[in-house]
């Protein structure tokens, strides 16, 4: 997120896509809800209805996949009404005359066409977002989930830059990450390209710090990423994986290709807290110690490096994620013997220039944690990102065509099938699925469909329906609900008996490589 | 023993320590992350007991506890074999518990103790000896004025102790109280008239220092009028975030749900857990018809049962005021706003 989480409260505006905030969100939504009650502007662009469309003063409720003709759109009809900050991209950008061809050539018919919203809707979500002075996109999943999930991400910061909804505290572009660390892992370089603090592998100088660092020769090139591992098959480049609190098994797509891979590896091990769907594959499981038995820091999707102490001593033989990678290391051949998470915390700081400045010392107490950047140790952590200057000096315009999902529903598979997630469970349930509790407030997946669909087809609440794509087919008790449009059907993929993943589509963005879970084409029917 | 006494200040620890010869002590008391709460004093020499602040929790756990073991079983060739638990619980003195609570425990004895007696929660109800703190100064959030349920309360309690600047006025309330005074008589010296004529002054005070202002009367007799037009329920449900904390937060809160816990094929544990009314899974049926539409009156069950239902049934609100709910609540749900927007017109 360029803002901090409470900063919300303060907008003009929210612009709310992709991200089912009320049950992904809750605590981002609660925030939402508060500016709503100060009079803020809240827009939302979801295919689906949600608790937050309900609040919505603007509901987009656009065709899947249409993310980027909408915002194209919206910055047409914010340049033809001359609400763009020219002040800003002046100052502050590069490259505005490409973006301004590009839109030039829109036509706002087709724009409405394409995405199926009224176009005096998108005129009015347009106006609204411009014309605020304090504006803040939130967007999730809906948007990387994509073939053109990096284009959709690009078309946002255009939108942004455009009226210049960035660099001012309450105004920015809020991506919101999902697990309490997910920031904080890809801060820390679980990622194949990157060193921790976004330095790059291919970099000689970054590679150099940290060989020498660590004392040893890096590999110049840089790693997989996930689905070239967990797709890579039978036959393919991967002999052995170690899998730490992750359960590919149920989370990546072509769940047999994953299958497939797995069962091949010369060897597996898997670290994890329960012995999940990916565990039952391994040669070897290290039990690992939870969130509650360990010790260290947290990033949250603010920047927020926060203190995590352990609340009880690891149960039984568990042992925290750091004690199994030092042993492991240790024992091939690396001695790694950190005294604890405090001498880890003062590596982090040497070598990544962003948490230069955080060390448990500051982070402790009554304080709550620190923002990043934060270079040095009187640096007060950086709440908003890129005032005065972006990153990489200015603001590059990067306009984005419309690029339609790989699979659009056709005759013999005429639904499309989008993925999200429930209240009550998280990721593959793995933790949630073992609560009495939340299980009883939901314990299986629901198949959404449209009361028109469900009419036509002679569905009725609860019939177990068969929902197949051209990957493979699960069995599903169907939901009627006009939370998705007609044409369209939704589940959640927490669910081992119902693995949402046999159906969707590998199809990765070119870029981010992050699969398209978010449409993909399925025909459905009654079970028999 | 009746009447008013003095304890000194300075002997408070000393009278504790005292009790807790014979007694478990529970106090508000404040952790080493700054958050004050009712917890069991292991050493009351190193205990920072806190009585300038609200705790976070009420006392409602040490009788009915989030997760209780209500029984273990076993099974054999598919016939089941219960036992219930064994374990007697301690006698335990809960000292400094507020106005609020001290009602709020009144209101569990009417649904534990009433015409069907909960075992497990008399147990615990009947080795504890409540002492009262009466409030000076109600918190940030506090509302009891509004539900009748302090800053200072004329019963619910064993004793009662009022903060009078360099000692504690003392009150007997039940046998219990008197008992203790009596064992411990050589820390109490009897009050003077001008000591009771304070007590009298700080409660006129205390009435004077609420920082909310909160008219539960009115939306108790619009409820009770069916006043309360639909379109609340509807946009507070849809602002509920569903994640019970004002239940489990609420000192009178008392729903439970009983799960089985299996933990070898053969036997397993009867569990009693907690539960919220704010749940769809708490109506919805077997075959999946939920009486109550979720989205829309998930919220109209906890506020209709708080200010409605109960004041029918006891003749009080089991809102006690104590507005922890407030402070809890993601999507600004809680009692006040309700009651604020029940009373508009």
């Amino acid at each position: 997120m360029t803002n901090s989480i409470n900063e919300i409260e303060e907008a003009e505006v929210i612009l709310a896509t992709g991200s089912n905030t009320s049950e992904a969100h809750p605590q981002i939504a609660r925030r939402m809800m508060t500016a709503v009650d100060k009079g803020a502007k809240l827009l939302v662009i979801d295919p689906r209805r949600t608790r937050l469309t309900e609040l919505a003063d603007v509901h987009l409720q656009i065709q899947p996949g249409s993310d980027i003709p909408l915002m194209n759109g919206m910055m047409r009809i914010i340049l033809d009404e001359s609400l763009a900050d020219r002040m800003f991209i002046e100052m502050r950008t590069e490259n505005f005359e490409a973006l301004q061809e590009m839109l030039n050539k829109i036509d706002l018919a087709e724009v409405e066409r394409i995405t199926g919203v009224p176009l005096a809707e998108i005129r009015k979500a347009a106006i609204l977002y411009a014309r605020a002075r304090r504006a803040v996109i939130c967007y999730c999943l809906g948007i990387t989930q994509h073939v053109a999930g990096t284009k959709n991400v690009q078309t946002i910061a255009n939108l942004a830059m455009l009226t210049g909804n960035v660099e001012k505290e309450f105004t920015g572009v809020d991506p919101l990450r999902g697990q309490n660390n997910v920031q904080g892992a890809c801060d820390m370089g679980a990622l194949p390209n990157v060193y921790p603090g976004y330095q790059k592998v291919d970099d000689i100088a970054c590679r150099e710090k940290f060989s020498k660092a660590w004392c040893t020769e890096l590999d110049p090139a840089p790693g997989l990423t996930l689905l070239d591992m967990t797709h890579s098959g039978a036959n393919g480049p991967m002999k052995g994986m170690f899998i730490m609190g992750e359960n590919p098994v149920l989370s990546d797509p072509l769940l047999d290709k994953v299958e497939e891979t797995l069962s091949n590896l010369e060897f597996l091990a898997v670290a994890d807290i329960f012995l999940t769907e990916t565990a039952q594959f391994a040669h070897v499981v290290f039990p690992a110690a939870s969130f509650a038995e360990k010790g260290g820091t947290f990033t949250n999707t603010e920047r927020r490096v926060q203190m995590v102490r352990p609340a009880i001593a690891p149960i039984a033989d568990c042992r925290t994620d750091s004690e199994i990678i030092s042993e492991i290391s240790t024992r091939m051949g690396y001695p790694m013997s950190y005294e604890s998470s405090t001498e880890i915390m003062e590596e982090i700081a040497l070598l990544t220039p962003i948490y230069g400045g955080i060390i448990h010392q500051r982070l402790g107490g009554d304080k709550w944690g620190l923002q990043w950047p934060c270079p040095d140790q009187n640096h007060p952590g950086t709440p908003f990102l890129h005032k005065h200057y972006f990153t990489r000096g200015k603001g590059h315009f990067i306009p984005g065509e419309h690029t339609p999902p790989v699979e659009p529903p056709c005759e013999d598979f005429p639904f499309f099938l989008n993925t999200g997630r429930v209240y009550h469970h998280y990721h593959t349930g793995t933790m949630t699925r073992k609560s009495e509790a939340l299980n009883r407030e939901s314990n299986q997946a629901l198949l959404q469909v449209h009361p028109d669909d469900a009419k036509r087809l002679q569905i009725r609440e609860g019939d177990i329906l068969c929902v197949a794509s051209r990957r493979g087919a699960i069995q599903i008790p169907a939901q009627i609900t006009h939370a998705v449009a007609p044409g369209s059907v939704y589940t959640s993929f927490h669910f081992s008996e119902t693995p949402v993943n046999r159906l969707t589509i590998d199809t990765q963005d070119p870029i981010a490589k992050c699969p398209e879970y978010k449409v993909c084409a399925v025909r459905i029917e009654k079970a028999p | 023993m009746d009447g008013m006494y003095i304890l000194s200040k300075d002997h408070l620890r000393s009278f504790l320590r005292k009790i807790n010869k014979a007694n478990r002590l529970v106090a508000p008391i404040v952790n080493r992350h700054g958050d004050t709460l009712f917890s069991v004093i292991d050493d009351l020499d190193y205990a920072p007991y806190e009585f300038n602040q609200q705790s976070q929790n009420g006392i409602k756990s040490f009788f009915f506890p989030q997760q209780e073991t209500i029984a273990t079983y076993s099974s054999q060739d598919g016939d089941y074999s219960f036992t219930a638990p064994s374990d007697e619980p301690e006698p335990t003195v809960y000292f400094g518990v507020r106005s609020c609570d001290l009602m709020a425990i009144m209101h569990m004895d009417d649904v534990f103790m009433g015409e069907i007696k909960d075992q497990q929660y008399m147990a615990k109800r009947q080795q504890a000896i409540l002492i009262g703190l009466n409030c000076n100064h109600p918190f940030e959030n506090c509302f009891c004025n509004a539900t009748k349920s302090g800053p200072f309360l004329g019963s619910g309690f064993d004793l009662q102790f009022t903060d009078q600047g360099d000692n504690y006025l003392v009150q007997v309330g039940r046998e219990k109280g008197a008992a203790l005074l009596k064992q411990w008589n050589q820390f109490f010296t009897p009050a003077s008239e001008e000591q009771i004529q304070n007590q009298y002054q700080l409660s006129l005070e205390a009435m004077a220092n609420f920082q909310l202002n909160v008219h539960a009367d009115q939306a108790i007799q619009r409820l009770q009028n069916g006043q309360v037009p639909e379109e609340i329920w509807q946009s507070l449900s849809l602002r509920c975030q569903d994640c019970g904390g004002c239940a489990f937060i609420c000192p009178t809160c008392t729903c439970f749900t009983i799960v089985d816990r299996k933990l070898s094929a053969d036997h397993g544990i009867r569990l009693r857990n907690w539960d919220a009314c704010t749940f769809s899974g708490f109506t919805r049926m077997a075959g999946g018809h939920n009486p109550v539409h979720h989205k829309t009156q998930s919220i109209k069950q906890r506020f209709m049962h708080k200010l409605c239902h109960d004041v029918k049934e006891h003749g009080s609100p089991s809102c006690v005021g104590c507005g922890r709910c407030v402070d809890i609540c993601f999507g600004g749900v809680d009692i006040v706003r309700f009651i604020k927007m029940a009373g508009e017109d």
